[in-house]
């Protein structure tokens, strides 16, 4: 079943100036509940733009965003709801930590629903349990974690508003890659428990190979691309014409395969293309 | 001889605290490319700062060209000759017209207006900007704002650049953008410190060097370097894809002439053992 659908949806900044941009082009797609949705594009092809919309931080020019069927903007005083069902967050969200402790920051979503704070004090151990942080890390201030740290603290208050969206934009920009694998892993193995559907803005194409089901590809405020990672990254030079890339290990690989070689379309992991060409070995008794 | 020469570094944040850096002993020599690379928290950041007198060692010395960055006699002179160009390209532009951003830095030199002209107008086409020299720079995508971060380094003729992830922040395009600008500094002599998670930018330098709790953990060509895949992965590192993917190959039995470090060489050298 589609938790999200996409019906025409448009937006334009500035209108009647100079600056006047057509950031979002009559955007049609839907997104099934429990999906990992990674979605792709340089900047300035619309993605920030889109996401926004989906939880009525902007409001379209034209065109529906559904959620659960019924359309976000049909009681626009009730839209603060909606924002509670698709959580979004920003990119760089340790810059968002305002409170004195790791626990007031990250309880703040959850108060502002009116819980008790029995119910408080259980959500927020359950969050900071799914991103990793430690009670004892709860008592700090968020200002004297690591960047790693302060970034996973982010997600857990967003999570501890329990969305049946959770919106990532740029979650590992600028983290090493031991912190970008502990927190995409953590991200995933929330998803597996909570079973939400995921969507995943990244300038890394290694990583939306990675965890996505599906891979959206925006270019010019339009949808170019909706389809599998298998089949998105399959076409490196239409995504290079769009100023994106395929991983290094499917360019290698596709490239082998035009040369001749049988290997399948979009490997997208250094062991997939370790054992193809394995196999491709062992074929010809090489190994 | 060197042109930056630290020995025996160490420094920490409190008076207290732990060191962050450990007896750092690095060199480099004047026009090499260094990338550094290790965890955030290593103390690479740190490393960098020291470079150009932004922070002064607590133990050891750090000389550039000659010059102690502890004598606050030199600290402009050293500040003019190492440049830093950070993170995030936001924060580092001040003026709404791009050429006055670039001209901020020489103008603060006091250098005469016409010697400012020639400056902006070089420093602007070494980063391939000229041509937005009158526009505004909140306009520009992430590539092209850290491009004229760069020109405002440029304008102060520098003769090291340190880069602290200058492209962390962006697209694949902006990626590339800047590495090939970095690629044309070091053409032109200017000595690079590149500090970054992207290992197929590390790949592009002469030498790297990886840190690891405050101490340099291990250095050479980037050959030399990824080739110890097993160490780069025992401390949680990336090599690049095309590496790794040889290195296990050899494990199974596979010989290569050389080990691969980007897309090209790897095809090349998979064709080969392949055919």
């Amino acid at each position: 079943m589609s938790i999200i659908e996409v019906k025409d949806l448009s937006f334009t900044y500035g209108v009647g100036t100079p600056f006047e941009k057509n950031a979002v082009n009559s955007l049609n797609l839907s997104i099934n509940e429990g999906e990992v949705i990674g979605l792709i594009g340089h900047t300035g092809s619309g993605k920030s733009t889109f996401v926004q919309m989906l939880n009525g931080l902007i409001k379209p020019d034209s065109g529906q965003v559904l959620l659960n069927g019924s359309d976000i903007w049909a009681k626009p005083k009730e839209i603060r709801k909606i924002r509670f069902k698709v959580g979004m967050v920003f990119q760089y969200p340790e810059y968002q930590l305002f409170d004195q402790t790791v626990y007031a920051d990250i309880s703040f979503g959850p108060r502002n629903k009116g819980l008790s704070e029995e119910e408080i004090d259980k959500i927020v151990r359950k969050s900071a349990k799914f991103v990793g942080l430690s009670d004892k890390l709860l008592k700090q201030s968020p200002f004297d974690l690591s960047g790693g740290e302060k970034r996973r603290a982010a997600i857990a208050g967003v999570i501890a508003m329990d969305p049946d969206v959770l919106v990532l934009d740029e979650p590992t920009a600028g983290l090493d890659p031991l912190g970008r694998d502990l927190l995409l892993s953590q991200i995933m193995q929330y998803h597996r428990d909570r079973k939400n559907t995921i969507i995943v803005v990244s300038h890394s194409m290694e990583d939306v190979a990675r965890i996505a089901d599906r891979v959206m590809v925006m270019n010019k405020g339009k949808l170019e691309m909706f389809d599998t990672p298998k089949k998105v990254f399959s076409q490196a030079e239409k995504l290079e014409s769009m100023g994106l890339r395929v991983p290094q290990i499917t360019k290698i690989m596709l490239s082998l395969k035009e040369k001749g070689f049988e290997f399948s379309d979009g490997i997208l992991t250094v062991e997939q293309a370790f054992s193809e060409i394995v196999s491709l070995l062992k074929k010809e008794g090489k190994v | 001889m060197s042109y930056i020469s630290a020995s025996g570094v160490k420094f920490s944040y409190d008076e207290e605290g732990q060191n962050v850096l450990n007896s750092v002993n690095l060199k480099v020599n004047k026009g090499e490319f260094v990338a550094l690379l290790g965890h955030n928290g290593c103390g690479k950041s740190t490393m960098a700062k020291t470079l150009n007198a932004l922070l002064i060692p607590k133990e050891g010395v750090v000389y550039v060209d000659g010059m102690d960055t502890s004598d606050e006699e030199v600290t402009y002179e050293i500040r003019r000759n190492v440049g830093l160009v950070l993170q995030n390209p936001d924060n580092q532009l001040v003026a709404s017209i791009i050429e006055e951003d670039v001209a901020f830095g020489p103008e603060n030199l006091g250098i005469e207006p016409e010697e400012i002209r020639r400056r902006v107008d070089n420093a602007l086409k070494a980063v391939d900007m000229y041509e937005y020299r009158t526009h505004a720079p909140h306009k520009l995508s992430g590539g092209q704002k850290q491009r004229v971060a760069i020109a405002g380094i440029i304008a102060m003729e520098p003769s090291c650049i340190v880069f602290d992830e200058p492209t962390a922040m962006l697209d694949p395009n902006g990626r590339e953008e800047v590495m090939r600008t970095i690629k044309t500094l070091k053409e032109k002599g200017i000595t690079v410190v590149l500090i970054t998670h992207y290992m197929d930018e590390a790949v592009l330098a002469d030498r790297v060097v990886v840190m690891d709790k405050g101490e340099i953990l291990t250095q050479g060509t980037p050959e030399e370097v990824f080739s110890q895949v097993h160490l780069m992965k025992k401390y949680s590192l990336d090599v690049p894809q095309a590496t790794e993917l040889a290195y296990k190959l050899i494990g199974v039995g596979l010989r290569f002439s050389k080990m691969p470090l980007n897309t090209d060489e790897c095809i090349s050298l998979l064709e080969e053992v392949l055919s």
